[in-house]
């Protein structure tokens, strides 16, 4: 796999509301994303870090900066991903209740984005849904479920399987395990490891250093809009410079909190 | 003064709603563990473990959710529990064993000052100074800063961490001898967890408060508390301290263990659980796990579900074949 | 049937179940009736007859009215009037109101929203029996007037619903969702949006429809209605006041109608709002 540059945002700022309630939610950001090299974008709540991932996106245009897409521009005047390539760029939300139509099964669901994207007829496009779904581990019985009959982890896997029907060169998986169950949560990133070995680029956006660190190579760390430090997320752990990275290693649930609090001398 | 010994213990508790013309369901069976003063307790399941059930029946609000004990003890002190009365329970509830709530779906009452609401939960409970005084005292304790403006502000103006805190603060307004503490950080970020962690341990330092930490978990849970209790379908599965809990006896615990991303390698194998535990109203015989057991052998299968074994207060497992693991 | 079966039977058949196929029981054996009778029956529903204000018997058996027809064969031959006029009362509304409140609740453009908004605002202020009885008198009586004046005045209502609500489901998860898949604006409206908004308009139609029907009784009663000699429910029942210490059979009947129809629809909507909240 060669190791080109996918996608570049260039001093992308965003900000929210006017005069006195003016929220600068992204200031001056700038990442860039390798083939084959998913990377992490790490901050608590208010970062900006959702905002950024739907900058990203095109859900959200900046007010200032650019973002790149395989070189060229994403946003055409205010009008994201035209000219065919919205398929590429593909997102898999926080909240797994409400980012499936409650009124479509798992299968309608993933079948809809299968036949808008491969332009097939209905009975294909179930059976590749059907495959779609089987991969994500959600077998045919659990297709046939309406969100509300699926647990939190299920509904993610189906988002996932949503996403994938467009055959994006990349996933933004925006805080995809917070709100789900230990084990659901461990099953959901083991599959993000199988999609990257089979080649997806995958951005993840967490505030939990201990997922970012399983799938990340290389991470940037958000406060308050600003990247405050990035690098390689192996030397990142091991040695932190800035105070706040510091904070949130030592925060990591578990044996890599502990450690981190050690060596930091917490 | 510091108590030592047995506060709450758990004999073979069972939980189940009653339905009018058919069998009661029964959603808890053979949950066993105990709590000494001032000692912090783990208990850890997926969703549909019963966790929150036995919660539920150790702060005496089964009855709501058309709930019951219908079998086994609850030895809280002197009293049982699954047979005292309502207005037993007032005496006890949010006076001697306090709760707080999920943060994500409970909270202050909205339409209340932080005042106000620690106000009311200092009602009828003896201390020096006024109730200004105290409340004070009791944010100050859950370290939260600028306290006068915290007092006159409403939750929606709180971030969820602090709103949490202001929970912890309600709760131990009594001096409660155990908290039970449901899920408190779920949904927030992992700095704030952090801190809150930080704060029920100190809690339990400087107050001697037992605490019931209910959690999906593992990780969290083996960091902060000294005894780990997990739960696999309404059932007990394996109870220890946190020590001995690094090499686990049941099959269930090993495989949540080795599902931890804190000590799993990067980009490395994670051995997850496959399938979905049984939901209620349909656990089969024999041990409940079994069917997900990669060390299941012909006899789990049959009969009751199997009890604790080991010793209580020592590290017990409920696997009949714990020892070829 | 053991324990088990049995739960599994009822949680099979979903909450609420009870209420809905009562309901729909009743309106089926209202509409069968409203059907065969008047077909079936020996009198003639709009003729006069010899025998004028006879109590009920085994040969007329809901009696007679002044003019010697046959109550039980007119209370019938009102069944598809009464209810047809309401149903269509209903259902245009419910279909402008959704559409009309849904581009408004998801358009961007604040003059248009403001615009609507205020015509929508405007209309809900009035009472409603009030504003149709009004319309209907300025239109003329008729069947055709009060669907028009329904129509007029319930779209709002409607409109304010699932302008609420579609607020509420554009910021969804799964309308994003379907953005950032690239989907057409037009898929994202109708599959996506409508159907979200339409679950709640729906529901309030059901009730609505309770509303109407009496509405559509009570506006001929005032005479605005349907032209004689059609039998009709509302008219029934004001022929029959005049004289209903001497004959409570003329105007009762009729109004026994009327209930059997509101409560066949109120057991549908109460079963309904029961599954939609057990999410059964």
């Amino acid at each position: 796999m060669t190791n080109e540059l996918l996608m570049e945002a260039r001093n992308v700022s965003v900000t929210f509301g006017s005069g006195a309630t003016t929220v600068k939610a992204v200031q001056n950001c700038s990442l860039i994303l390798h083939t084959s090299e998913p990377i992490g974008i790490v901050g608590e709540s208010g970062s900006g870090k959702s905002t950024l991932a739907r900058v990203l996106a095109g859900l959200q245009a900046p007010i200032a900066g650019e973002v790149l897409f395989r070189g060229k521009s994403v946003f055409k005047g205010n009008k994201p991903y035209q000219d065919g390539i919205r398929n590429q760029v593909q997102m898999v939300f926080q909240d797994p209740y409400g980012s499936l139509n409650p009124q479509l099964t798992g299968l309608s669901a993933v079948a809809e984005a299968v036949s808008v994207h491969k332009k097939v007829g209905k009975q294909e496009s179930i059976a590749i849904a059907l495959k779609l779904l089987q991969r994500m581990g959600i077998g045919k019985l659990d297709a046939l479920k309406k969100p509300r009959q699926l647990s939190g982890g299920q509904r993610q896997r189906v988002s996932v399987a949503r996403a994938l029907s467009a055959s994006p060169s990349v996933l933004l998986a925006d805080e995809p395990t917070s709100s789900i169950d230990q084990s659901a949560q461990a099953q959901l990133l083991k599959l993000f490891l199988g999609l990257i070995s089979d080649g997806l680029s995958i951005v993840l956006i967490s505030h939990d250093l201990g997922v970012i660190r399983y799938l990340t190579k290389r991470v940037y760390v958000m406060k308050d809009g600003v990247f405050v430090e990035s690098g390689e997320t192996e030397k990142l752990f091991n040695d932190p410079q800035e105070e706040y990275t510091k904070l949130l290693l030592a925060s990591i649930p578990g044996e890599l909190g502990k450690a981190a609090r050690q060596k930091l001398g917490r | 003064m510091k108590q030592s010994g047995t506060l709450l213990d758990l004999v073979d508790v069972e939980i189940g709603i009653p339905y009018p013309r058919r069998d009661t369901l029964v959603i808890v069976r053979k949950a066993n563990f105990s709590v000494n003063y001032g000692e912090m307790v783990g208990v850890v399941g997926e969703s549909g473990s019963g966790k929150t059930m036995v919660c539920r029946a150790i702060i005496g609000t089964l009855k709501r959710r058309g709930a019951e004990v219908i079998g086994g003890q609850i030895s809280f002190e002197e009293q049982d529990l699954s047979k005292i009365s309502e207005s037993t329970w007032e005496s006890l509830r949010g006076k001697v064993i306090g709760y707080v709530p999920q943060s994500a779906l409970a909270g202050p009452n909205p339409v209340l000052t932080i005042e106000k609401q620690l106000a009311e939960a200092l009602e009828n409970t003896d201390g020096k100074g006024s109730i200004k005084s105290r409340s004070k005292e009791l944010l100050d304790l859950v370290k939260i800063r600028r306290i006068d403006t915290v007092l006159r502000q409403y939750p929606y103006q709180l971030s969820g961490g602090m709103r949490q805190r202001v929970m912890i603060a309600c709760a131990l307004a009594t001096n409660p001898k155990l908290l039970i503490a449901d899920e408190p950080t779920t949904g927030l970020d992992v700095t704030v967890q952090s801190q809150i962690m930080d704060l029920l341990k100190e809690i339990r330092k400087n107050l001697g408060t037992a605490i019931i930490l209910i959690s999906h978990d593992l990780a969290l849970v083996d960091d902060v508390c000294d005894k780990v209790v997990v739960m696999h379908a309404g059932a007990t599965v394996e109870v220890g301290d946190t020590g001995s809990m690094a090499k686990p006896k049941h099959p269930y615990t090993i495989a949540l263990n080795s599902s931890r991303i804190d000590i799993a390698k990067p980009g490395g194998e994670l051995i997850t659980i496959a399938g979905n535990p049984p939901s209620v109203g349909e656990w089969m015989a024999g041990c409940r796990f079994a069917l997900r057991c990669t060390y299941k052998e012909p006899d789990c299968t049959v009969g009751e579900h199997p009890p604790l074994f080991g010793e209580r207060g020592g590290h017990q497992t409920a696997c009949l074949h714990a020892d070829k693991i | 049937m053991s324990n088990e079966k049995r739960r599994k039977k009822r949680k099979d058949r979903g909450e609420g179940a009870f209420g809905i196929y009562a309901g729909f029981g009743m309106l089926a054996a209202m509409l069968l009736a409203g059907l065969l009778i008047p077909i079936v029956s020996k009198y003639d529903p709009s003729g006069l007859g010899p025998d004028q204000v006879v109590p009920p018997s085994s040969k007329y058996f809901f009696g007679t009215d002044m003019l010697g027809r046959d109550v039980f064969t007119r209370v019938f031959d009102a069944v598809f009037v009464d209810l047809g006029t309401a149903l269509v009362g209903v259902l245009i509304p419910l279909s402008v109101g959704t559409v009309v409140g849904t581009l408004l609740g998801i358009s961007r453009n604040r003059r248009v929203n403001s615009f609507v908004g205020s015509v929508i605002d405007g209309i809900n202020a009035f009472p409603f029996l009030i504003f149709v009885i009004a319309l209907v008198a300025f239109l003329g009586a008729g069947l055709g007037s009060i669907i028009i004046a329904l129509s007029l005045v319930n779209w709002a209502r409607y409109a304010r619903i699932a302008r609420t609500r579609a607020v509420v489901v554009n910021q969804q998860g799964y309308v994003e969702a379907a953005r950032t898949l690239g989907y057409s604006p037009t898929r994202i409206l109708f599959r996506h949006i409508i159907p979200n908004v339409s679950s709640e308009t729906r529901a309030y139609a059901l009730s609505d429809f309770i509303i109407v029907i009496i509405a559509v009784a009570a506006l001929s009663f005032l005479g605005l209605g349907v032209s004689p000699p059609q039998a009709e429910w509302g008219s029934m029942i004001k022929d029959g006041a005049n004289i209903i210490t001497l004959a409570w059979w003329t105007a009762i009947f009729p109004g026994l109608a009327l209930c059997w129809a509101g409560i066949a629809v109120a057991l549908i909507a109460e079963g309904s709002s029961r599954r939609l909240r057990e999410g059964g």
